[in-house]
C-alpha cells in the first residue's frame, strides 16, 4: 500500500506506519498538499484573521507601554531598574505572543520543545558565562587602563562643562 | 508486500504487512517502512533546526551585550549617541505590521487566494524595505556624528583628556581644514548667519584653548561640549539638543567625546547590523516567493519563510528596549 500512496505523499520513503492504511485514508493524503499538515487541516481550530488581528492590537499595544517608560507620564524615571524590569516583562510578554500565535507554536505538537527548551538553555547558559569574565572585568582594573577608560567622573566633567557655559554668547558682552 | 513482516519495525503493524494488495507482485522484495521522527514536514523541521540555531547566535550578541552594558564603567544614555527613540518605536511597528501581513499572506495561500497571498506577501516586502530605509537613514545619522563601529571612521574619544586634546589639534592642523578656517576667519560678519557668527567666535575660543601653554584639564571638557555636546536628559532625543560646532560647520568633523561611546557604537552595529543582514535575506526570500504562484501548493513555503520572518520580528521586540530604552 506504500507502493499506493507514495505518488501523493511528497516524503517518498516516509510512510506513518501508525496511520489506518485503508485505500480511503491513502486516498486522504492526495489531498493536494505537498506535506503533512493533517493536525492543520483536520481542525481549523488555530490562526483565524481575527484571532491575528487581536494579537496585532495587543502587540501595538505593549510596545506603546513600553513607550511609556521613555515619555515623562512615566513616574519611576530615577529609578532606571523599574522601567528596566516592565520593559523585559513587555518584550518577553510580546515574543510569546508572536511565538504563540503567528508561528503556530500554540498548535503544534510535542516537538515544539524538544527543539525550543535546549537552544533556549544553552542561549541562557552562554550568557551566563560570559558573566565573570566580562561583566565582571571592571571590578579589578589595572592602573594603565583606569587612565584610558572612561568612568562616570568623565560623564560629570562633561556635563559641568555644559552646565558653566564658559563660551556662552560673547556677543552680549 | 506479502508477508514481509520481519521489515517493519513493529509488531502491531501485522494488519498492514498482510495487506490485501499486490500479492504476488515482490516475492522476497523487502519493502522498508520508516517512521518519521517529528510529526512535520521536512522543511519545516530544517527551518526550525535552524531558527534554533538562530536562537542561540542572537542569545550570544543580546548577552554580550547586556553583559558588557552592566559591567562597564560608563554607558552612554540614547540621547548621547543620538538614538532616537520614536524612530525606533516606530520601527517596531512597522516590523510587528510585517508579521500580521506575512501571516495573512500564508492564510490567503492555504484558502487559494492567489492574488490576495501575492499582496499581502507585497505588503510584507515593502514593510520590511522601509524598515531597512529607517535603519538606514539612522545609521547615516550615527556616520554624520562621527559614530562610527571602529578606527579610522570613528571620531569618538572616551574621555576629554590630553589624547583627546592631541586629536583635536591634529584635525585643526590638517592643511585642507587649517585653508577652510581661513575663509571662515575671512568671512565678513553681515555674511555669515546669527548662529553662525556667534560659533566663529566659539571655534576661535577653542583653537586657542587647545593650543594655549596654560591648558586647564577642565578646558578640554569645554572644549569637547562645545564640539559636540552631550544632549541632556529629556530633551527628546535628537531634537533639543544644543548645537555643537561640528553640527553648524560640517566639514570640521573634528574628534568629539562620548564617554563609553565606543564600546556602544561596537555593539549597536553589530547587534542591529546582524538584525539588519537577516531581515535583507527575508527580503530576498520574499522576491523570490512573489515570482512563484503563492497557491494552495506553496503553502508549506510561505509558512516556513513566515516562521523565519518571525524569528526577525522576535529579535527586534528584544533590540528595541534594549538598545534605545535602557
Amino acid at each position: 500500500m506504500s507502493e499506493h500512496s507514495s505518488p501523493a505523499d511528497s516524503h517518498g520513503p516516509i510512510t506513518r506506519v501508525g496511520a489506518p492504511s485503508s485505500p480511503t485514508a491513502a486516498h486522504d493524503h492526495d489531498g493536494g498538499h505537498g506535506h503533512h499538515d493533517d493536525h492543520a487541516d483536520g481542525h481549523e481550530s488555530h490562526g483565524g484573521i481575527g484571532q491575528y488581528l487581536a494579537v496585532f492590537a495587543a502587540l501595538c499595544v505593549l510596545t506603546t507601554m513600553s513607550f511609556l517608560t521613555y515619555s515623562s507620564v512615566w513616574p519611576w524615571r530615577d529609578q532606571p531598574h523599574v522601567g528596566w524590569a516592565f520593559m523585559m516583562a513587555v518584550s518577553c510578554t510580546k515574543a510569546m505572543l508572536v511565538v504563540l500565535f503567528f508561528m503556530h507554536v500554540l498548535w503544534e505538537a510535542n516537538w515544539k520543545y524538544v527543539l525550543t527548551i535546549p537552544a533556549a538553555m544553552m542561549a541562557i547558559f552562554l550568557a551566563l558565562m560570559l558573566v565573570p569574565d566580562v561583566g565582571l572585568r571592571n571590578r579589578m582594573v589595572a592602573q594603565e587602563r583606569v587612565l584610558h577608560m572612561a568612568r562616570p567622573g568623565d560623564l560629570r566633567l562633561m556635563e559641568q562643562a555644559a552646565e558653566m557655559q564658559v563660551l556662552a554668547d560673547p556677543a552680549a558682552h | 508486500m506479502n508477508a514481509s513482516a520481519h521489515s517493519i519495525p513493529h509488531g502491531h503493524d501485522d494488519r498492514d504487512a498482510h495487506g490485501h494488495d499486490d500479492h504476488g507482485a515482490g516475492h522476497g522484495h523487502i519493502v522498508l517502512q520508516y517512521q518519521p521522527g517529528l510529526p512535520l514536514s521536512k522543511g519545516k523541521l530544517i527551518m526550525w533546526l535552524f531558527l534554533s540555531t538562530e536562537i542561540m547566535f542572537f542569545a550570544a550578541l543580546l548577552g554580550s551585550y547586556v553583559v558588557l552594558r552592566f559591567g562597564a564603567a560608563v554607558w552612554p544614555k540614547p540621547h548621547h549617541v543620538h538614538l532616537s527613540e520614536p524612530i525606533g518605536a516606530f520601527n517596531t511597528f512597522v516590523l510587528i505590521c510585517s508579521s500580521v501581513t506575512i501571516v495573512l499572506a500564508l492564510e490567503a495561500a492555504k484558502a487559494n487566494k492567489v492574488a490576495m497571498a501575492k499582496n499581502w506577501m507585497l505588503t510584507t516586502l515593502l514593510l520590511g524595505s522601509l524598515f531597512l530605509g529607517i535603519k538606514g537613514y539612522e545609521y547615516s545619522a550615527k556616520f554624520s556624528h562621527g559614530i562610527y563601529p571602529a578606527q579610522p571612521h570613528s571620531r569618538i574619544y572616551e574621555k576629554p583628556d590630553l589624547y583627546y586634546g592631541a586629536a583635536v589639534r591634529a584635525r585643526l592642523g590638517e592643511p585642507a581644514i587649517i585653508e577652510q578656517l581661513k575663509t571662515l576667519d575671512e568671512t565678513p560678519e553681515d555674511k555669515l548667519g546669527s548662529d553662525e557668527a556667534s560659533a566663529r567666535r566659539r571655534l576661535q575660543k577653542i583653537r586657542q584653548m587647545v593650543t594655549s601653554p596654560d591648558q586647564q584639564p577642565f578646558d578640554l571638557a569645554v572644549v569637547a561640549d562645545q564640539i559636540m555636546p552631550l544632549p541632556s536628559e529629556g530633551t527628546g532625543g535628537h531634537g533639543g539638543h544644543a548645537e555643537g560646532l561640528n553640527d553648524i560647520f560640517p566639514w570640521l568633523r573634528l574628534p568629539a567625546v562620548i564617554p563609553g561611546g565606543n564600546m556602544w557604537a561596537s555593539t549597536y552595529f553589530l547587534l542591529t547590523g546582524f538584525h539588519a543582514i537577516h531581515v535583507a535575506v527575508g527580503l530576498l526570500v520574499f522576491a523570490i516567493l512573489l515570482s512563484y504562484r503563492l497557491d494552495r501548493k506553496r503553502a508549506g513555503m510561505i509558512e516556513n519563510a513566515g516562521l523565519y520572518w518571525h524569528f526577525v520580528d522576535l529579535v527586534w521586540i528584544f533590540l528595541f528596549p534594549l538598545l534605545y530604552l535602557f
